[in-house]
């Protein structure tokens, strides 16, 4: 009893004396006028993505946008003669999430607070650029282009306008697929795989939306959780409800994964449809392992950029300069026929076009008010994709093909459409 | 020993104690803003691993569902704070059974979390008194694994994968102290509390109880112990303290989502809990410190190749942990407890079981 009295007398003199003048207000030590994260020669800008963990085949992303900024800062500028933007060097920095959300937070509160960033660009995964939504609102930091094609971003941008995305949304891509399958399969029974969160219920969401009085062909869909480890019993069950058409709202590592099971479970459908998220050449590679080419021969899907591997972009002059720019400006003893380091790349060609919109003194809101006012050709995107947003369409990437794979490549086999 | 050593021997503890309290007043002083965060994370992982410790360390029943408590907390406090009228904002309806309030100032949430959670962990106690050993380490590992997949499941009121944005945190009442101190005293005086709370508590009758009941079911027993009552209870307090960390957890942060609370969770704060020190209430302070800072500083080691820079933390974490269940299987804690005792009486002896000074 009387250690306890002591301890709590000890404490509360402690407390007494030192509280009133532990009460002070951190102060600012920049120049007010200055704009965080930007000086005379440098930009810094920062990203959340999941380098470890069950999406970190999303991991090459913030590398190819790393090369391609590498670049910028190397070469010089054909109009202005400058390296960089405006003769500021870009200065990345990227932090693994692991693709937890409250990793996110405490990551990005680091490039804010600390690394003091100009902008968060690229940040990977719906639920943690979710989650520090309305931190970048709040303290007024853009958080542009980010790596994930949740509808919200186009959508709510009133609510959030600190906030942008940039590729082709979930909801407009189910219902390309929806459309696809009512012109070329309408009597189809269709079992749809999907991820148990907003990505793969955004998709579900436009499948069904697209396919409007003839939901019903949807057989049967059912989920997963990222930490499932066995996907044996939903493919089971798919099989088994009848369908013939497997439709794949899965991130990259689960799709490979379930195409091996359903495999396994002696399941031969038809028709698979992969979304465009995992239509990359390392998950088809990893697929085919796990289930056979000829298995996987024939998935359908989506995409806004030009399919890096496919022999027929082999002389394109985008593909040779993203080739030539992860060789000179990328690490080492990578496979740069990796999907998502092309990925980054187009991205990063999209941040920078938008700095220079921004202007030769770039502030937060300028970079902001740039995101409304894109309207270029990104080189690495399907030729005819516009890079294109206004104050009323926040969409930057809407027009997609549909593609089939075949032995290592997907090849287009639709028009140009325009999904929203 | 004389009566001088005897009574500074005693008077260590609280010295230390005081020390520890006088530095984390004084920390926002000299800390910059993410600084001050992290140990704001600090202080909320040393109240889960208060928790676990109990549970662990002193009354012996292996936990691998920990982080489903801090996870039961955190949207307890979220959907307390939020209250029905901010849940509609998310379009959420939770049943009209719930008793949501209109939202209430996120302090309080802290001991409603507490005692829902510990009311969540009594109830787990009770089958937890059928299993022992693996069998209970499976039986939380279930509840870790099932918990993203419940919340999910329910998501009318949880919000589902797409979560709840709790309001930015802010400091109440209109007082002159900038919203991140204001966290970080939150948090600390919290962590201060439920110290006390753990020291009181296990320095008594139920701490002996707890210790005589891991050390030997069968002879406390026969000593009078009653261990159904005993190992309920500490699944309740362990419970309890998750609660108010994932209720802190969540305040800070502004965000709750199933998969904030992966399995991974508990099985890092076993792991830290076992680091720090398990059976000593010390060692939640070190297990904290492991917990917060080790992932983002482990990110970018020399010694790795760039291949496997991206697993580091992990493969750190492992490391520490085999490191230390060789050379120091009493965790951290009891090395400087045995620096201590070495002190005091002139002697080092290592301890290869947790102390009954704990």
């Amino acid at each position: 009893m009387k250690k306890l009295l002591l301890a709590l007398l000890g404490v509360g003199a402690a407390l007494t004396v030192a509280l009133p003048g532990a009460f002070a207000r951190t102060e600012a030590t920049q120049a007010p006028d200055a704009v965080p994260g930007i000086t005379k020669n440098s930009i810094v800008i920062g990203g959340t993505f999941p380098l470890s963990g069950i999406a970190s085949l999303y991991a090459p992303i913030p590398r190819g946008m790393e090369a391609y900024f590498n670049y910028i800062n190397a070469r010089r500028d054909k109009k202005t003669g400058q390296r960089g933007i405006y003769g500021r060097k870009i200065v990345w920095k990227y932090y693994d999430d692991g693709y937890n959300p409250g990793q996110t937070v405490q990551l990005t509160n680091k490039l804010i607070l600390e690394d003091k960033v100009f902008a968060t660009v690229g940040a990977l995964g719906t639920e943690p650029v979710l989650a520090v939504r309305p931190l970048h609102k709040q303290r007024k930091v853009p958080q542009v282009l980010v790596s994930t094609g949740a509808s919200y971003w186009g959508l709510q941008y009133k609510q959030y306008p600190w906030t942008s995305g940039w590729q082709t949304d979930y909801i407009a891509e189910g219902r390309v697929y929806a459309r696809w399958i009512l012109q070329n399969a309408p009597t189809s029974k269709i079992g749809v795989f999907f991820q148990n969160d907003d990505y793969g219920k955004d998709y579900l969401r436009g499948l069904e939306q697209g396919l409007g009085s003839k939901r019903s062909l949807i057989v049967s869909k059912l989920s997963y959780e990222l930490s499932d480890s066995s996907y044996a019993s939903q493919l089971s069950r798919l099989r088994q409800s009848g369908a013939d058409t497997l439709v794949l709202f899965t991130t990259p590592t689960p799709t490979a994964r379930a195409i091996g099971t359903a495999k396994a479970v002696g399941w031969n459908p038809k028709q698979i449809v992969i979304n465009s998220v995992s239509a990359t050449d390392q998950v088809m590679a990893g697929a085919a392992r796990a289930a056979g080419q000829a298995y996987v021969n024939g998935a359908v899907s989506t995409g806004y950029l030009k399919n890096n591997t496919n022999p027929k972009y082999r002389t394109d002059g985008a593909v040779k300069a993203y080739r030539r720019i992860m060789a000179n400006y990328g690490p080492d003893g990578i496979n740069i026929n990796n999907t998502f380091y092309y990925y980054g790349v187009a991205k990063a060609y999209d941040f920078v076009k938008l700095m220079y919109v921004a202007g030769r003194n770039p502030t937060r809101a300028k970079l902001m008010a740039a995101t409304a006012k894109m309207n270029w050709v990104n080189p690495y995107a399907l030729k005819g994709v516009r890079i294109k947003t206004s104050q009323t369409d926040r969409f930057p990437i809407d027009q997609g093909k549909v593609v089939r794979y075949n032995n290592g490549s997907w090849n287009e086999i639709s028009a140009l459409y325009k999904g929203r | 020993m004389n009566v001088v050593d005897r009574n500074l021997g005693r008077a260590i503890g609280p010295a230390l104690f005081l020390a520890a309290a006088v530095l984390v007043i004084l920390l926002p002083r000299f800390m910059g803003e993410f600084r001050l965060l992290q140990f704001t994370l600090v202080a909320i992982y040393v109240i889960a691993l208060l928790g676990l410790n109990i549970l662990t360390g002193y009354s012996g029943q292996i936990s691998l569902g920990h982080g489903a408590f801090v996870g039961v907390g955190a949207y307890t406090a979220a959907l307390l704070s939020l209250g029905r009228p901010g849940l509609e904002a998310f379009q959420l309806d939770p049943p009209s059974w719930i008793p949501l309030g209109d939202g209430m100032r996120p302090i309080f949430t802290i001991p409603i979390a507490a005692l829902v959670t510990g009311l969540f962990g009594l109830l787990i106690g009770v089958p937890a008194l059928r299993l022992g050993g693996i069998s209970l380490a499976l039986a939380t590992l279930a509840i870790a694994v099932s918990f993203p997949i419940v919340m999910k499941r329910f998501a009318e009121v949880t919000g589902g994968g797409g979560g709840i944005n709790l309001n930015l945190p802010e400091t109440p009442f209109g007082w002159d102290i900038s919203t991140r101190h204001w966290l970080f005293y939150e948090a600390w005086v919290t962590a201060g509390i439920v110290f006390l709370a753990a020291w009181l508590l296990t320095r008594g009758r139920i701490g002996r109880a707890w210790r005589a009941i891991r050390d030997g079911e069968v002879a406390a027993v026969s000593s009078g112990v009653n261990p159904a009552l005993y190992k309920t209870f500490a699944f309740g307090v362990s419970a309890a303290f998750a609660g108010a960390a994932g209720a802190l957890l969540a305040i800070e942060t502004a965000y709750v989502n199933p998969d904030t609370f992966p399995v991974g969770i508990s099985i890092l704060l076993l792991a830290s809990a076992v680091i720090g020190g398990l059976g000593s209430l010390a060692g939640a302070v070190f297990g904290a410190l492991l917990y917060v800072f080790l992932p983002i500083y482990a990110q970018k080691p020399p010694i790795f190749s760039f291949e496997f820079a991206d697993q580091a933390p992990g493969v750190v974490f492992g490391v520490f942990l085999i490191v230390i269940m060789l050379l120091l299987p009493g965790g951290v804690a009891h090395f400087f407890r045995a620096l201590v005792v070495a002190a005091r009486t002139g002697r080092f002896r290592r301890r290869s079981r947790t102390s009954e000074l704990a």
